[in-house]
């Protein structure tokens, strides 16, 4: 029994514990108790502001396990990615190159330096423990954050984005860094992904990073097959963020090379097929599995709490019928609105 | 006896048959009737001033005058790039610093650039492999000089000579392989082949616009840049000798320099002396001289041993007939080799 809400003071001991566990590929997440604590205390002040336009809030989900009180997981979104800063990306251009009195066309593959990502809101910090045997509470807690999003849309931006980690050896060493940043920075990856402290937004990428675009033919055959691709670390994440509507392809990270996935929000699952219904008390438990379906469920912005829960399909009925335990978690009664999703 | 002097009409049949003896690697001189009876007739006009200044072509011929048969030939562009784009890169630096990280670093660029449209251009040169003895590649390249310090007012400011870049044993470009390559999909024999038919602005324009970092390139390609050909170094030494210099200007397919110089900074137009011819043999410390007379539309030079910077330059009555001399009439003269003890 899973349940995802804000982050609260007084998590910030079990927080510690959790990003302890090295995690490969999360460079978003703070690892010290002072920078937690500080990650805590800004999610909180962003949670309680009223927002009119979205900013330099930072939201911090938890996964909670209920039955043994412990924290097993953290997702974060960003109200504004370029807050404090442009945020640079890597966009891909298709650069063509016709020549008429030749009778030659091609076509050269570029990375262009770009901020176009810069007013989106950024998903990050999705971290969970045992990522290997999860169920839907990886997805609950993937989509947690959208449901907020679509309980409070004026906190965020119509797009969206999710860089997810690039492809590392076991050293560390990233190939498509070695070709590209390293000549710039002159430091190893994970040095310099430490010196910035995992951000994107900072003045000193103008004043290293090529200002021209890079083509791609000229890069050394495993940084170009590094382009795009994954750690594998971050498969789970990509699979869930890919099922949800984001698409790869057009960004990628201008350090390692990784995908940064990207929609609108109405490509976005979580907005389009997010339904309110009044809450009612499930009556008696449904005869069958069969006649189930699983839905996120998500309360409400002021206090915001989402988890699964197998009940009748809500579709046409105005409202979603939970057992006991479920209105427990969420905090909700019969009569009130929740939305929820099928996950 | 050897003789430097304007190309002619005549000279069409002999320099195509010479030209068939080039091979590739000189793109300005193929064996095409159409395309060389026409640049002999426009540097025929050059000679002739009946067209303007900078779409004059002024091409020599080295001609030896016991069999008249042709030596060897030479030639200088009034300006290039102002009929189809010239193009070159342009290394320059760009320095990226983070003074947060302590970070600085200087990077070598390549601009495709225009910069040199306008220069005037020495090219074409090509001497017989039976005349390749003595002084005579040296004269060849170095009788343009003399020429341009006698007619100074029909040249640019800027004098430029594209060099022919590295290239491995098997021909092949390791800059072209590293760069162009991967935007043209074709052998570089082949873009080469383009370039010699006039497609070369053509081709330039499916290069990258934009700048190119040289460390994005592989080290082979990077390691040829301002690099000639190993046959072309003794050609590139002699034009450094006359005052021409790599300013980091390289061709955009083998990265060969581009030599340049002032008109004014050149040796010749420094050091070399109008003068007027007498009959006679030279008297005192002799040198191996370029004499030329100063008649553009009749332009003629020999080589010859005489005395090199007084009043007068004493010549035979042989030397006096090839230049179209007669005593008292003006010449100038330039001594072959850049004197060492020179004190300006």
């Amino acid at each position: 029994m899973y349940v995802v809400r804000p982050v609260e003071p007084a998590d910030v001991g079990a927080l510690e514990t959790l990003l302890a566990a090295s995690m490969p590929g999360v460079h978003t997440l703070p690892r010290t108790r002072e920078k937690i604590a500080a990650l805590v205390e800004r999610s909180c002040a962003s949670f309680a502001a009223h927002v009119d336009i979205p900013s330099e809030e930072t939201y911090l989900f938890v996964l909670e396990d209920l039955e043994h009180h412990e924290l097993v997981g953290t997702a974060a979104i960003h109200a504004s990615a370029g807050s404090n800063g442009t945020y640079f990306a890597f966009r891909n251009d298709v650069i063509q190159q016709v020549s008429r009195d030749l009778n030659i066309s091609h076509s050269v593959h570029a990375l262009t330096l770009c901020s176009e990502l810069t007013a989106y809101s950024q998903l990050s910090g999705f971290s969970i423990r045992q990522r290997d045997k999860t169920g839907h509470e990886a997805a609950l807690l993937s989509r947690a954050r959208l449901l907020y999003a679509v309980l409070a849309p004026h906190r965020f931006g119509d797009r969206f984005f999710v860089p997810l980690a690039g492809v590392t050896n076991d050293d560390g060493q990233s190939p498509f860094w070695d070709a590209l940043g390293r000549k710039f920075f002159k430091m190893d990856f994970l040095d310099a992904e430490r010196v910035i402290g995992g951000a994107r937004n900072r003045t000193l990428i103008v004043e290293l990073m090529p200002h021209y675009p890079v083509y791609v033919p000229l890069l050394p055959g495993p940084a170009q097959a590094a382009m795009g691709q994954i750690h594998p670390s971050g498969q789970l994440a990509f699979d869930l963020l890919t099922e949800e509507g984001f698409e790869a392809d057009e960004y990628i990270d201008i350090f390692d090379g990784g995908p940064i996935l990207q929609a609108h929000k109405n490509a976005l699952r979580s907005f389009r097929g997010s339904m309110v219904r009044r809450v009612a008390l499930e009556a008696q438990p449904p005869a069958s599995k069969d006649a189930t379906v699983n839905y996120a469920v998500a309360s409400s912005e002021r206090k915001f709490r989402a988890i699964v829960v197998p009940c009748a399909p809500a579709e046409s009925s105005e409202a979603l019928c939970l057992p006991a335990w479920a209105q427990q978690a969420l905090q909700v009664a019969p009569g009130d609105n929740v939305i929820c999703v099928r996950i | 006896m050897l003789l430097i002097r304007a190309i002619t009409l005549d000279d069409v049949d002999p320099l195509i048959e010479m030209a068939r003896q080039v091979g590739s690697g000189m793109t300005t001189l193929k064996p095409d009737r159409d395309m060389l009876g026409e640049r002999v007739k426009t540097a025929v006009a050059s000679f002739a001033q009946t067209i303007p200044p900078e779409q004059r072509d002024y091409m020599f011929v080295m001609e030896d005058t016991s069999n008249h048969r042709l030596a060897g030939v030479c030639a200088i562009k009034g300006a290039v790039g102002l009929t189809e784009p010239f193009y070159n890169y342009r290394i320059g630096t760009l320095v990226h610093s983070s003074r947060e990280l302590g970070v600085f670093t200087r990077m070598d660029t390549l601009y495709l650039s225009n910069d040199l449209t306008g220069s005037s251009e020495l090219c074409s040169l090509f001497l017989m492999p039976e005349y390749r003895t003595g002084h005579n590649g040296k004269w060849l390249s170095k009788s343009r000089f003399l020429f341009i310090a006698q007619f100074q007012q029909l040249f640019t400011e800027k004098i430029i000579a594209e060099m022919r870049g590295f290239q491995l044993d098997d021909g092949t470009s390791p800059f072209y392989e590293g760069l162009g390559r991967h935007f043209f999909k074709m052998d570089f024999d082949h873009v080469d082949g383009l370039t010699a038919i006039g497609k070369k602005s053509f081709i330039a324009e499916l290069m990258p616009r934009q700048p190119l970092y040289v460390d994005y390139l592989p080290e082979d390609a990077q390691a040829v840049i301002g690099q000639v050909h190993r046959s072309t170094l003794p050609a590139r030494k002699l034009l450094e000798q006359e005052g021409m210099h790599y300013e980091g200007y390289v061709d955009i397919f083998d990265a060969g320099p581009v030599l340049q110089g002032r008109v004014s900074e050149l040796r010749a137009v420094r050091d070399s002396v109008p003068t007027v011819a007498e009959e006679g043999v030279p008297e005192g410390e002799c040198d191996i001289t370029l004499v030329s007379n100063t008649k553009l539309d009749d332009f003629r030079m020999i080589l010859t041993q005489t005395c090199n910077g007084g009043s007068k330059v004493a010549l035979n009555v042989r030397e006096l007939q090839l230049l179209h001399c007669q005593a008292g009439d003006p010449v100038r003269t330039l001594s072959l080799n850049v004197r060492k003890n020179s004190n300006g």
